[in-house]
């Protein structure tokens, strides 16, 4: 119905306008773009250990694993993090471990002190020793996702379902929100957070 | 080497084996693949239900060692167990990561195989065989028709969906509009409830007076005579201050002017539709007017012993009566009132039949009347929480601590904790309840996490008075005149003292001072703190079992026998 | 203003360390023992996300250049297996250009967002591409589109009164992913992605399970993901039509001789057409105008429609989601509480502002509804519009909306870049 040469004209009129427009989004969206890039993170001070990051994250093992913030650390004997509540006795027996995959490893320091080192290959980030440490300990032992596992989704899955919303996006200059002095470190870096 | 090279060479010149192995290279990594994805499947569907690492059966063993805890046999039943669901677990996952993987590996076997194959297939370009002008048309007419009915059929799903869907935010200004009655700023300014604005023993007003004596008149501003018996508390709203009295002919209603003391109006309330013929059962420790009055601002409303229950206006005029139905309560009735948006809520346990009842406001019509018969008699007042986060109202009685909706009456939580007659009434501070009964136990509940106490305390239990909490600790007085002050949040005692008289009243904590009255009507100032500090004690002349109202500079107290105006 | 950000976001960081409860105090060690250091494995280099922008261009460049000049199907192939190999299993899918529409929607109307350069140079590479050479992206580079090519076993015709219906499934696709992005309700896309499992070798069940289905489904439907689901496929489908150079069946001149006729697997190659039109011209015309006149009622009407969604469509918003569980508790209507709830009170935050928030969000969804109902209107309308209207074929011609170049058909041409003709004893099949 249409001859070619109106078809090629109005083709290439479109095609024009087509580029134009491409263009001005790219420069729309250069002007709000930065050249850093953003990874997703939990704010331990948000998390309500929830326990869905175990389960939620689109990795069979969840990137999210607990970490602790040993400056933070009380070294309690009796470790809420570490011990099922009202366990009887402070050892390493399994009906006295909070840690449904035994990823605490509890050592012996010095009188009455007990260090506590979570080992990341069992630890599958349910966060039952956040919420034992958080709510009667110092709180030094908190979730976060390590971004050697986490493969940076564009929707971060846990992050969708996190009931207290706890997930952003950060710069991944400072990718870690952590407790204690280790978090200092990270926060040091902030004005990456400018564009 | 060289016949290594040799045997491919000639393989790959034999194009008939060359096919048949690809075809068995499919097949094999077919049906490899195909057993995989069942087997994938079969570990997924176990794990879902069976998940180790959630094993009831470990959950249970665990719980029995809470109750068995010296068990050597059923420690060695635990240890074997969780080791079981570890290993089971990390084998889950190895499972997991290994079959996807052997699954992606056959699959592209699978595909290079079939690829391999196809491409020794000589195909020979094949001819479209509908080329027909007419079969176009066709085509065309059914495709639109079809574009046009799925376009039509997606509008009228939308349509439907949108006539079903419903908004339950509509207009945010609804929700407050929702909200009859005073704000809680109004409330707090008053004293409008048994134990303060909150129900919770807390007083929100300043330069109180701190040394009174009774006897002398010293800092005391006026005194009257209490007009009737009753054990009910004074109320506050504004310049007017209420109470009720009863004996066995009559039950009144009296507002006082706070300046002066003197009567502003009495009303007598009678003529009670269904008012019942015979007195209820009471002992002179509760009387014919234990209940204490509840005001919105608006309207004042009261409850005797006999199920009466009566509003007026703050001016004294009759609005409303009725009758509850005459309680069946061996000590008689004392739960006092709240007042809660439009509605007025009684904790109305007697004999067979314990409810929690809403009446309107406006009318005294039942808005809503919540069943409670698994709990047991109950003598103390409901606790209501509001203001931060949703609100409940929480009663206290054997064995259930229950907290209701307020606007619903529909359960919210419960905890079996009680024991005994409950009397005194909840105390509650930063989200946690403290509920308490002599020969029971006091136990701290957190309203996030309801099921289990934070925590329990055993010893100098409150009989009749109520304790009171503020974010950090907790202060229980027993009727023996022991007060005892606890860590809010672990239940660490941290300090008790002995006082020569026992408490009825309950104390109320005003800033970081506790008032605490005595049965002999002395006031027991003391510091809040986790260390016991004596501030003052200051007598009242007369005994008192009631509990002190507390406004701007001013504290209201009702003695047996006196009502007076403490301030300067 | 950006300076005094700065500073109370600092401040605020400092004070939320320092206010930090200690319930237990700092232990003093006498045994010289000595904390040990976290360990904070750094993220992917920033440096690799910009190669992986290289890698994108060089596969976009490498394609275009195998379809256009090479015109061979085999290294088009060759270049499939390596997205899927590189953007796939060792990107693992993330980030994609389909998924960054998401991305550029959201940074449109969410000023905060700062949106990574990488993401907007995957967003725009291919369609710059697509503007010139058509949709060579679709072709090897798109590991989605990669996945599904290397199973086409026995590809079917579909009837076209299917394909054209499901050739709008993409458009409604699109269009709600952008409604989901502006409002920040989030990147459906990405949630419902069905292939990225695979490149993970991990993920959900129900999302393994639709890979699975659309990859068996794809051995005999060519490529369903790409035709009827694509939400980026769209505007690739657009900008291709507009392209500069678009592949051609022949490399030279066309004889009209049908070898190609059955060759393309997605349908996407026009028959020449009879010289006239087969209908009365009047009554096409007449239809057309009909057409044109119910547009601006069908958008209305479906903008009508999909706008009274806005309460459905704006609880995937998670704050709607929260508000509207919160409203539910607190009306009695529901008497257990959830996660959300309970850590949404925890924190004491207003109500009534999440409330405002939750209100606000749907206001904008039910805008977004009334565009999202117009612009399917429009696109329904186009769809009957172009199923009315002739367009005459004088030889064996691409569809160059729909055609992906994959270089399938190149090798049934029996025509030389010369114009000579030359028989071939066998055709690429990959």
């Amino acid at each position: 119905m249409m001859s070619p040469s109106r078809r090629e004209f109005l083709k290439s009129g479109l095609g024009s306008t087509a580029l134009l427009a491409t263009g001005g989004v790219a420069g729309f969206i250069s002007s709000r773009s930065g050249t850093g890039d953003m990874v997703w993170q939990l704010d331990p001070n948000i998390c309500i250990q929830c326990e869905k990051c175990a389960v939620n994250c689109v990795l069979s093992e969840s990137a999210v694993k607990c970490v602790h913030s040993y400056s933070m650390c009380g070294y309690c004997d009796l470790c809420s993090g570490y011990l099922e509540p009202g366990a009887k006795d402070r050892d390493t027996a399994a009906e006295n471990q909070l840690c449904p995959t035994g990823a605490i490893k509890r050592t012996y320091i010095e009188d009455p002190y007990f260090e506590y080192i979570i080992d990341e290959k069992l630890c599958i980030g349910c966060g039952k020793c956040v919420k034992g440490c958080g709510a009667f300990g110092n709180g030094s032992l908190h979730l976060q996702v390590r971004h050697d596992r986490c493969v940076n989704c564009n929707e971060c899955r846990i992050a969708r379902s996190c009931p207290s919303q706890a997930f952003r996006r950060v710069p991944a200059e400072t990718p870690y929100i952590l407790r204690g002095e280790e978090g200092m470190r990270f926060v040091k870096q902030i004005p990456s957070l400018q564009k | 080497m060289v016949k290594m090279r040799l045997l491919f060479k000639e393989l790959a010149e034999d194009r008939p084996l060359l096919r048949k192995m690809a075809q068995r290279t499919a097949w094999i990594s077919g049906v490899f693949a195909l057993f995989l994805s069942v087997l994938l499947i079969l570990n997924y569907l176990q794990f879902k239900t069976h998940d180790p690492l959630h094993s009831p059966a470990l959950t249970q063993l665990m719980q029995q060692l809470q109750s068995d805890s010296e068990n050597q046999a059923l420690k060695e039943q635990i240890r074997a167990l969780d080791l079981l669901a570890r290993k089971a677990f990390f084998i889950h996952q190895w499972q997991l990561r290994t079959g996807s993987f052997l699954l992606l590996v056959s699959i592209i076997l699978m595909l290079s195989a079939i690829k391999y194959l196809r491409s020794l297939e000589r195909i020979l370009p094949s001819f479209d065989s509908k080329a027909a002008t007419d079969e176009l048309l066709l085509d065309r007419l059914s495709s639109r028709r079809l574009v046009i009915w799925s376009g039509a059929a997606l509008v009228l799903l939308a349509f439907v969906a949108g006539l079903l869907s419903e908004n339950q935010l509509k207009d945010p200004k609804a929700v407050e509009l929702a909200k009859t009655g005073p704000s809680l700023e109004e409330l707090r300014q008053n004293w409008p409830h048994f134990r303060g604005p909150d129900t919770n023993g807390h007083a929100y007003a300043d330069s109180l007076p701190t040394t009174w004596n009774g006897s002398s008149g010293e800092g005391i501003l006026w005194k009257v005579k209490s007009p009737k018996p009753g054990f009910n508390s004074i109320i506050v709203w504004g310049s007017k201050l209420f109470f009720s009295g009863a004996d066995e002919q009559t039950q009144s209603l009296y507002c006082l002017d706070v300046t002066n003391g003197n009567t502003i109006w009495e009303r007598e309330i009678k003529d009670v539709p269904g008012h019942p013929s015979e007195l209820p059962d009471v002992t002179k420790d509760t009387g014919f007017a234990a209940p204490t009055c509840a005001t919105d601002g608006q309207n004042l409303y009261t409850l005797f012993a006999n199920g009466d229950i009566a509003c007026v206006d703050l001016q004294g005029n009759f609005i409303w009566s009725k009758n509850l139905g005459l309680p069946k309560n061996h000590y008689g009735h004392s739960s006092s009132l709240v007042t809660y948006n439009d509605l007025l809520l009684v904790q109305y346990d007697h004999g067979e039949s314990k409810s929690l009842l809403a009446l309107r406001k406006s009318n005294g019509k039942t808005a809503y009347q919540t069943k409670r018969n698994d709990v047991q008699l109950s003598w103390a007042s409901p606790l209501l929480v509001q203001g931060s986060g949703r609100d409940e109202i929480i009663l206290s009685a054997t064995p259930f601590v229950i907290a209701y909706h307020p606007s619903t009456g529909k359960e919210i939580w419960r905890n079996k904790c009680m024991d005994g007659e409950v009397a005194p009434s909840p105390a509650y501070a930063a989200g946690r309840v403290f509920v308490v009964n002599e020969y029971a136990r006091l136990a701290a509940i957190d309203i996030a996490n309801p099921s289990i106490p934070l925590w329990i305390y055993e010893e100098d239990l409150s009989e009749v008075s109520s304790p009171v909490a503020n974010d950090e600790l907790v202060f229980m007085p027993s009727s023996y005149g022991t007060l005892t002050c606890l860590d809010a949040l672990t239940g660490v005692k941290q300090w008790s003292h002995d006082f020569d008289t026992g408490f009825y009243s309950s104390p109320i904590i005003a800033g970081d001072t506790i008032y605490l009255m005595d049965l002999k009507g002395v006031t027991h100032l003391i510091k809040a703190a986790r260390e016991y500090q004596l501030i003052g004690e200051n007598a009242l002349g007369e005994s008192a079992v009631t509990i002190p109202a507390f406004m701007t500079g001013r504290i209201y107290i009702r003695g047996d026998e006196h009502i007076y105006c403490i301030g300067s | 203003m950006k300076k005094w950000i700065f500073i109370s976001l600092l401040l605020f960081v400092s004070l939320s360390f320092t206010q930090v409860l200690q319930r237990f105090p700092k232990p003093d060690f006498q045994s010289g023992y000595e904390r040990p250091v976290m360990q904070t494995p750094a993220p992917r280099s920033l440096v690799l996300e910009y190669l992986d922008v290289g890698v994108l261009l060089l596969v976009l460049s490498l394609t275009t250049y195998f379809a256009h000049r090479r015109r061979s199907r085999r290294l088009i192939f060759t270049m499939m297996i390596f997205s899927i190999a590189y953007f796939g299993f060792f990107r693992k899918g993330c980030i994609c250009p389909v998924g960054s529409v998401q991305n550029v929607v959201y940074s449109f109307f969410n000023a905060d967002y700062v949106i990574p350069l990488t993401v907007v140079l995957f967003f725009l590479l291919p369609l710059i591409f697509t503007l010139f050479f058509g949709r060579t992206f679709c072709a090897a580079v798109c590991p989605l589109g990669a996945v599904q090519d290397v199973v086409v076993v026995k590809p079917l015709s579909l009837p076209k009164w299917l394909s054209s219906v499901l050739s709008l499934f993409p458009f409604i696709y699109l269009g709600f992913a952008v409604l989901f992005a502006s409002v920040g309700a989030g990147f459906i896309i990405c949630r419902y992605d069905p292939f990225v499992g695979f490149f993970r070798l991990s993920g959900s069940f129900n999302m393994i399970f639709l890979g699975g289905f659309l990859l068996l489904l794809g051995t005999i439907v060519a490529r369903p993901y790409c035709r009827f689901l694509c939400p980026y496929g769209v505007l690739l489908n657009w900008f291709s039509r507009l392209s500069r150079r678009h592949v051609r069946i022949t490399p030279s001149v066309c004889i009209n001789c049908r070898l190609c006729e059955a060759s393309c697997p997605f349908d996407a190659i026009h028959k020449p057409t009879t010289a006239e039109i087969p209908e009365d011209k009047i009554v096409l015309v007449r239809r057309i105008i009909l057409i044109c006149i119910l547009l601006p009622l069908m958008m209305v009407s479906s903008g009508w429609m999909i706008s009274r969604l806005y309460v459905p469509l704006a609880s995937v918003h998670p704050v709607v989601s929260l508000a509207e569980e919160i409203k539910l508790e607190d009306s009695g209507l529901r008497t257990e509480v959830s996660d959300a709830t309970q850590a949404f009170r925890a924190a004491g935050k207003s109500t009534a502002d999440l409330f405002a928030e939750a209100h606000a969000v749907q206001q904008k969804v039910k805008t977004g509804g009334w565009i999202l109902g117009g612009f399917l209107g429009l696109i329904f309308g186009f769809k009957l519009i172009r199923l009315t209207a002739y367009r005459r074929y004088s030889e064996y011609e691409i569809d160059q909306g729909d055609c992906l170049s994959c270089g399938r058909c190149f090798s049934y041409c029996p025509v030389d870049k010369n114009g000579q003709t030359i028989i071939r004893l066998n055709t690429e099949v990959t």
